[in-house]
This record gives C-alpha cells, sequence and structure tokens, in this order.
C-alpha cells in the first residue's frame, strides 16, 4: 500500500502547499484577531445591563451558534449579493469565520467571568472597589486562566473551519489539495499532506496558547 | 506444535489462492454474479447524471447506465459523488464504472481506461445579458474574471484560450458558476455548453447568454471509463454502444435528455 504512495509527486507540489498554508495561517491570524474583538465586544455588550447593548448581543450570538458556518458563507458569498452587497471571497471568507467564531468567542469569555466566586466580587465590593477596578484586579485575572484552554480550542476550530472557504473559490490549504486531487488524482498523497500542515499549524496555536497561559495568569490563582 | 504449524500454513495458502482466484475472475463476470451494475455518477450534473424531483437518479448517462444493466440482466445501483471522488471511488473497487461528463484526457487515462467516446460537446463561454462581450477576446483581458469548475475540461480550456484573463475556481458543480455569474463574483463563465444549457432554464429568463463562438478547438468528446484491469467490461461498454447506436436507443436518449429540455416537466 505504502509502495503506491508517491512523494515525488508532494514534492512537485511543495510550491502550491506552501502558498496553501501561507493562505491559510494568513486568513486565520487575521480572522482570530477579528473574532477576539468581536468576541469580547459582544460578550461586553452581552453581560451590560443596558437593554439596547444586551439584546442585539443575544441575537447575534444564537443566530450564529444555531446556523452551520457553510450556510453563513454561502449567504454572505452568494447571497448577499442580490441584496446589492457584493463582498469579494477572501474578505467574505474572513468575515464569515470572523463573526462565526466571534460569536463563540463571546460565549466562552461570559463563562470565564461568571465561573469568578460571588465571594470575590463582594469581597471587592466592601472594599469599596469601583466596577472598572473590580474587573480589573478581581474578576479578569482569574476569568483568563479559565477561558485560555476553550479559547485555543475556538481558534483551532477557527483555522479547521477556514476549509470551507475553499469553496467559494479562495486559495488556502484545502484548494491546494484539491488542486492537486484533480490535476494527478492522487487524493491519498495530496490529503495527507495537507493534513500534515494543518498539524502544524495547530502545534504552532498550541504552543502559543501554553506560553500566553503562563505569562497572562497570576501565579497566586492556581 | 508441528502440526499447528502446517494447518496455518496450508490455510495461509488456501486463502492466498482464493483471494487471487478472485482477482482472475473479471469485473463483467463479478457484476453478474453480484447481480448489481455498480455505476458512478457526479452528482447535481444535469442532463448527464442528477437526482430529479422524486429523488431518484436520472439523466442520459444514468439512462444509458440502465440499459446496461438491463442487457446484463442486473439491478443498476447508482452511487453519487463529488466530481473529486468519482476516480477514487472507481479506483477504489466502489463502482464498476464512472458514468460522468468527463473528457478522456491522457493524463487521466494514466489512472483510468476510457471507452469510446459517446458524445461530444463543447466547452462555451457565457455571459450575462447586461455584459458588452461579443466576441472571445473581449473576455480574453486582464480585468475579466472568468469562474470555471475545479478540475473540469472547461478549466484547462480557460487557462490555454482566454491567458490574460483571471480564472477562479469553483467546486459543486455547474450550477455553482452560474450562481456566481448572477452574484457579480465573475465577469463570465467556461463550462461545456449542454451543462450550461440545461440549467439555464432554472434561473430567471434572459439572464445569462451564450458567446456564439466556441472555445477551444472543435469538439470534446466525453465517455464512461472503466478500471485497467476491467479490459471484458471496457470492451462490453464499446459493444454495448455500437448496440444502441443500431437499434436506435442512443437516438431515442439523446434527444430525449440532450436536444431538448422536455424532461424537465417529468424529472
Amino acid at each position: 500500500m505504502l509502495a503506491d504512495f508517491n512523494f515525488r509527486v508532494i514534492w512537485e507540489y511543495m510550491p502550491l502547499f506552501l502558498t496553501g498554508v501561507r493562505a491559510t495561517a494568513f486568513i486565520a491570524a487575521v480572522s482570530i484577531t477579528l473574532a477576539l474583538i468581536t468576541g469580547i465586544l459582544a460578550c461586553a455588550c452581552r453581560i451590560s445591563g443596558i437593554k439596547a447593548l444586551k439584546y442585539p448581543a443575544i441575537a447575534y450570538i444564537e443566530l450564529i451558534r444555531s446556523t452551520p458556518l457553510l450556510v453563513q458563507i454561502y449567504f454572505l458569498y452568494f447571497g448577499l449579493p442580490t441584496l446589492g452587497l457584493r463582498i469579494p471571497e477572501l474578505q467574505t471568507g474572513i468575515l464569515a469565520l470572523m463573526l462565526n467564531s466571534g460569536a463563540y468567542i463571546a460565549e466562552i469569555i461570559r463563562a470565564g467571568i461568571n465561573s469568578v466566586d460571588e465571594g470575590h466580587i463582594e469581597a471587592g465590593i466592601s472594599s469599596g472597589l469601583n466596577y472598572v477596578q473590580r474587573m480589573r484586579f478581581i474578576i479578569l485575572p482569574q476569568a483568563l486562566g479559565v477561558t485560555i484552554p476553550p479559547l485555543l480550542g475556538q481558534n483551532i476550530v477557527l483555522v479547521k473551519d477556514s476549509a470551507l472557504l475553499s469553496l467559494i473559490s479562495v486559495v488556502e490549504l484545502t484548494r491546494s489539495g484539491q488542486t492537486m486531487t484533480s490535476e494527478r488524482f492522487m487524493p491519498a498523497e495530496a490529503f495527507l499532506t495537507v493534513a500534515f500542515f494543518y498539524m502544524c499549524i495547530y502545534f504552532c496555536l498550541k504552543a502559543f496558547a501554553d506560553w500566553s497561559q503562563r505569562k497572562l495568569i497570576f501565579r497566586e490563582v492556581y | 506444535m508441528i502440526q499447528k504449524k502446517l494447518v496455518s500454513i496450508v490455510l495461509a495458502v488456501v486463502v492466498t489462492l482464493f483471494l487471487t482466484g478472485i482477482s482472475f475472475a473479471g469485473t463483467l463476470s463479478e457484476i453478474v454474479k453480484r447481480g448489481e451494475l455498480r455505476v458512478a455518477v457526479q452528482s447535481g450534473a444535469p442532463p448527464y447524471a442528477f437526482i430529479d424531483k422524486k429523488g431518484e437518479p436520472a439523466g442520459s448517462m444514468v439512462g444509458f447506465s440502465k440499459g446496461m444493466a438491463d442487457a446484463m440482466g442486473v439491478k443498476l445501483k447508482v452511487l453519487d459523488f463529488d466530481w473529486d471522488g468519482l476516480i477514487p471511488a472507481l479506483l477504489s473497487g466502489k463502482a464498476d464504472i464512472l458514468a460522468a461528463d468527463m473528457t478522456p484526457t491522457l493524463k487521466r487515462a494514466l489512472k483510468i481506461s476510457f471507452a469510446d467516446p459517446w458524445i461530444e460537446v463543447q466547452p462555451c463561454v457565457f455571459t450575462t445579458t447586461g455584459a458588452s462581450y461579443n466576441l472571445l477576446e473581449d473576455v480574453n483581458k486582464p480585468d475579466v474574471t472568468v469562474g470555471v469548475l475545479l478540475g473540469s475540461t472547461g478549466e484547462g480550456i480557460a487557462k490555454k484560450y482566454l491567458p490574460k484573463a483571471k480564472i477562479k475556481s469553483y467546486k459543486g458543480g455547474g450550477r455553482m458558476i452560474v450562481q456566481a455569474l448572477l452574484a457579480g463574483h465573475v465577469d463570465a463563465g467556461v463550462n461545456d455548453d449542454l451543462a450550461v444549457l440545461t440549467v439555464l432554464p432554472d434561473y430567471p429568463p434572459n439572464s445569462v447568454r451564450l458567446l456564439d463562438k466556441r472555445l477551444g478547438q472543435g469538439k470534446d468528446p466525453l465517455s464512461f471509463a472503466v478500471r485497467h484491469d476491467s479490459v471484458n467490461l471496457l470492451q462490453w461498454v464499446n459493444l454495448y454502444f455500437g448496440t444502441v447506436r443500431s437499434n436506435g436507443d442512443y437516438d431515442k436518449n439523446i434527444s430525449y435528455w440532450l436536444k431538448g429540455i422536455e424532461w424537465k416537466k417529468d424529472h
């Protein structure tokens, strides 16, 4: 079985795969940054007491979480133009990933904030700390610690979800595998190589998350 | 101890002989023995093969496949795959015959064997009615984006004959290019003319038109395909087409599925 495995052709297609890796890394980096911002804003709106902010945030989070990402991508790419708004495919893809992950990140952060013990907050109130000070010194330092593992998980999901962008003609890692398959009919070689590169991206992300967890968390918490 | 060893050696030899026995029996006799002809088609490729309103596989190539199964006296099983999955499905033995709107290219023939072409189509350029393009030269410009299907003959031909245009490759059947065209993501599309003419009635009337001149050299043949080792089946498929061409079944199929769109009422 392995004797049929054609490394020569994989090597021949390496420039294409590297283009794909670069594109996927770029899409992921931009989408993750934007999704974090979206998520933090959505979460802030979601937990704020102001109704005009809270209800739109709930609507956004629930709407995104209840629909498949592929449907969202197809709607943005094929649906929106008929309503009069046309966005090129790369931007559509980043927008879709940002909106999708943002909703999940908002919920992850909210869960982290909710996990902080009531008693700590009460202690903060009785020490005379105001809302911003409580957030800064009591809630966020503790919340960050518990949110980093699920945030890493969400970002890994985002990287893998970016494969769906190949369906709207974005050239990224999965598309380079599809291209090699369509030209050489070697799906085993093509998609194993693609899987290998996704794994590399995963381990980079994981290393970054481990590092940031060590840096960001107050040691006293654990 | 020695006895046990002997038994396992005998077993190994028997199993090996049994397995080689299977691979010696040709695909054709295997199909007859199994009582089922397995055909891989591309999902959503009207008028060649698609799932109709009733959820049944239908189309010109499904019609021919049904004819083959009837002639063999076996049941027909249609398996539908995405374009990329077609050749792997055939190679892995999931299907006996590949019945897709596939051109027998020399590159593809390195992996699978093609029967004699059963029809010839032509890649065409299509665009919106409102667009100003009339000649092929109008489309061959750096500011024009052309949509094609990834891995299709149209993709190769577009790259060859429209070298200056920007090419975007889509997946998921010919409708995707029309969809992208109507959404304004591409300015024109390249696909085989029969496939385009067939899906046009599904879109708003007069929204899409074909350029008069076809793209590329002459005709683009389509063929059924089998595995390299299914030589007997390959000869049988060729004989089948010889037979239906002389008894009129071929013309009936072509005029129903490919020359008109009357079938849209029933499927």
